[in-house]
């Protein structure tokens, strides 16, 4: 059952057109990368999934019923920059939210206290929010996306302002709602993470899905192409007629092949030159994937 | 409706905890009781104790003016006499009027027709009433004695008779006039209308392009209806609103109740509070601070920073001067033509109206029309702010220009 699904949705904002004929499914238990440069139609495509903008034209679905505002309570957003009162203390807030989604004060306030715990958090209850630093606000905002258990997250950034520590523990707890059955949205610049986290991707630029399905189904698209190296002794092996690019770091060198060229003969010329530790075909990262298929038309 | 309501309450809450509700609680009133304060003593002062001095040809006019001088306890001046005075003389006292010494010079010079040429030379603007009148009784006393009447038989035919002001009542009953009074409860009125309005008012406007600015709108938004998010605001400010003001009204009644109570025993001043406050108070309250906080509202969703905000403070700003400066015309006539456009006209009704009521209560048919237009207006505006605000907020990046904002009411 998809979670949610968008039916070739347009939108357009007098002139310019923001989505053009976007489609995609989310289902239960899966997490998926929204990519795009800035400017790309990620957002706008976000807010007519949450109902704040409707679209032109197509249909938007939510938990396999045309889009309705009651099935909102079960949508949890998280927006890129945070998207909290911050006057109010930490706990007002999370039992504001919590009852905006359907929550009674007295639920929302135990959860909230639960999710503090998980989240580290639980000291900064009574402050304001203002007295809070960028990353714990973000932990804030983290908790009143989940604290009403949406069947439905939608997450724009959602590492933005967290220390490594943080970031680990926010994707343990992802990993963790999805295994419950979540179905999770993610709109992000970090390639790395969306190459850890999600399952499918899609890539979206101008208003158009350039890029989407399975991760692995399109990596599998990719020729494996790319070569790591480490080595110790002479680099001359770099200029070798197989390669069409190569980047030294002192003895870790990443090679992009020339279309068709041959990885066998290349590791008997490195072998030839230097004393090899390490000789990796490897597909291409979703980085190089996203610069390959944006080019030089991304902002980002 | 259970998010309006959570809206309002969260708005209420807030605002009501926040140090700046407690400030103005306290404040507003203290400004007000301190420039009516300062008013009364700096009014007092003016023209009060003033140093004269007399400088006239003939002795015995002198004398009369300067008794009936002294007779005006309120003035309390202090009078010195030159007579018969010379050029010199007079030369003198307007030295003494430059080195701060005198107050004044009363020159009062004979002339060929016989009646004195007078005039007064002071370093300070004042009222001269009071000289005026006190001198005129100063010369009939003079030219009665001189033609020959005793001075006793003057005194009493010259008695000073005070005038007793009666005023027709709405009832039709002929009773004593409060005297300035009822202008005083207008103006208290009227800011009491004002100050909420404006402190709360313009506190949403400013939250709003906060809440734009910090992206509050994006969460709120995906559970929260633009309209409902906007119409629970309203609740929320206008609970505020009518708090502060029962706060002020309870504070008043506990402290100033012994006071007036004394006043109005000793018959000096009473303020009275009809049942016709009691209605049509709340009501214009309600009304007006809806209307002025619903178009702040859409008016704030098309700016991105408070300086934005300040360029549309003239739409408030004027129907408010209006409403202050027509009270003279309120006073003069309750029923002209400026009192009942006042009273119509939807952006000075609500402070007009309650000066009205203050003064003299306007026929029930103004009232009735004037809520009318009120709500027709209040319906207008709430659908041009709710259109504004509902696109307005999810633009960022520049304050909106008025094509723009045409275009956003012809979209929504």
């Amino acid at each position: 059952m998809p979670v949610v699904e968008l039916a070739g949705v347009n939108k357009a904002y007098e002139s310019k057109v923001a989505v053009r004929d976007l489609s995609l499914q989310i289902d239960a238990g899966q997490m998926f990368g929204l990519l795009g440069p800035n400017g790309a139609g990620k957002t706008s495509s976000i807010r007519m999934m949450m109902g704040i903008t409707m679209p032109d034209s197509g249909r938007v679905s939510l938990f396999d019923k045309p889009f309705e505002r009651k099935s909102l309570e079960r949508v949890g957003y998280l927006p890129e920059e945070r998207g909290l009162y911050k006057k109010m203390k930490v706990m007002d807030q999370l039992v504001f939210f919590g009852c905006l989604h359907g929550l009674t004060a007295e639920e929302s306030q135990k959860r909230a206290r639960v999710w503090a715990e998980k989240m580290q958090i639980a000291d900064s209850l009574e402050k304001k929010t203002e007295e809070l630093s960028k990353g714990m606000q973000q932990k804030i905002q983290f908790i009143a996306t989940l604290l009403h258990e949406p069947g439905l997250i939608v997450m724009d950034e959602p590492f933005s302002g967290l220390d490594p520590v943080n970031a680990v523990l926010v994707e343990s707890t992802l990993l963790e709602l999805k295994a419950q059955g979540k179905a999770i949205l993610f709109s992000t610049h970090r390639m790395d993470q969306v190459e850890k986290l999600c399952d499918s991707i899609c890539l979206i630029n101008n208003g158009q899905a350039v890029l989407a399905g399975k991760m692995r189904e399109i990596k599998s698209r990719y020729e494996r192409n790319h070569v790591i190296v480490e080595f110790e002794g002479s680099s001359a092996f770099l200029n070798s007629e197989e390669i069409a690019d190569a980047k030294n770091f002192s003895g870790h060198a990443e090679i992009t092949l020339k279309p068709h060229g041959n990885a066998q003969k290349l590791l008997q010329q490195a072998a030839a030159a230097a004393t090899i530790y390490r000789f990796e075909l490897v597909e291409p990262s979703l980085e190089e994937i996203f610069i390959q298929t944006v080019g030089g038309k991304a902002n980002a | 409706m259970r998010n309006v309501f959570l809206v309002a309450k969260r708005e209420y809450l807030e605002k009501i905890r926040g140090r700046s509700f407690r400030i103005s609680t306290i404040l507003v009133p203290m400004l007000m009781i301190g420039a009516v304060g300062f008013s009364a003593f700096t009014g007092r002062k003016i023209n009060t104790g003033m140093h004269i001095a007399i400088a006239a040809d003939s002795a015995a006019l002198a004398g009369d003016v300067r008794t009936e001088l002294l007779r005006d306890k309120y003035a309390q001046y202090k009078v010195d006499v030159i007579a018969p005075a010379t050029a010199q003389d007079r030369d003198a006292q307007l030295d003494r009027i430059k080195r701060k010494q005198l107050d004044g010079l009363l020159s009062i010079e004979n002339s060929a027709d016989g009646a004195p040429h007078v005039t007064f030379t002071t370093g300070t603007f004042g009222d001269l009433s009071r000289l005026t009148n006190a001198f005129n009784r100063g010369l009939v006393h003079e030219r009665l004695t001189a033609a020959g009447m005793d001075a006793g038989r003057v005194d009493a035919a010259t008695k000073y008779v005070s005038i007793e002001q009666l005023q027709v009542n709405n009832d039709g009953k002929t009773g004593r006039t409060a005297g300035a009074a009822p202008m005083i409860k207008a103006v208290i009125m009227a800011m009491l209308l004002l100050m909420p309005i404006m402190l709360y008012g313009m506190d949403m406007a400013r939250s709003i392009v906060e809440e734009k600015a910090s992206r509050v709108f994006e969460v709120m938004l995906a559970v929260v209806k633009p309209d409902d998010m906007l119409a629970g605001k309203l609740i929320g400010a206008c609970g505020v609103g009518l708090t502060q003001i029962a706060i002020w009204a309870t504070a008043a009644s506990i402290f100033t109740v012994p006071a007036v109570a004394g006043s109005m025993l000793s018959g000096d001043f009473s303020i009275h509070f009809t049942w016709m406050d009691a209605v049509f108070f709340p009501v214009y309250f309600l009304f007006g601070f809806l209307l002025f906080s619903a178009l702040f509202s859409g008016l704030a969703a098309t700016c991105e920073t408070s300086q934005d905000l300040q360029m549309f403070m003239p739409l408030v700003a004027i129907p408010v001067w209006i409403s202050f400066g027509i009270l003279p015309f309120l006073v003069k006539d309750p029923s002209s033509n400026a009192a009942v456009f006042g009273s119509l006209f939807p952006l000075t009704s609500p402070f007009v109206m309650v000066e009205r009521v203050a003064l003299q209560p306007p026929p029930l048919w103004q009232f009735g029309v004037s809520i009318g237009i009120l709500i027709l207006t209040l319906w207008a505006v709430v659908w041009f702010a709710a259109r504004l605000y509902r696109i307005g907020i999810l633009m960022y990046g520049k304050r909106a220009t008025l094509p723009e904002i045409l275009r956003w009411l012809r979209y929504s």
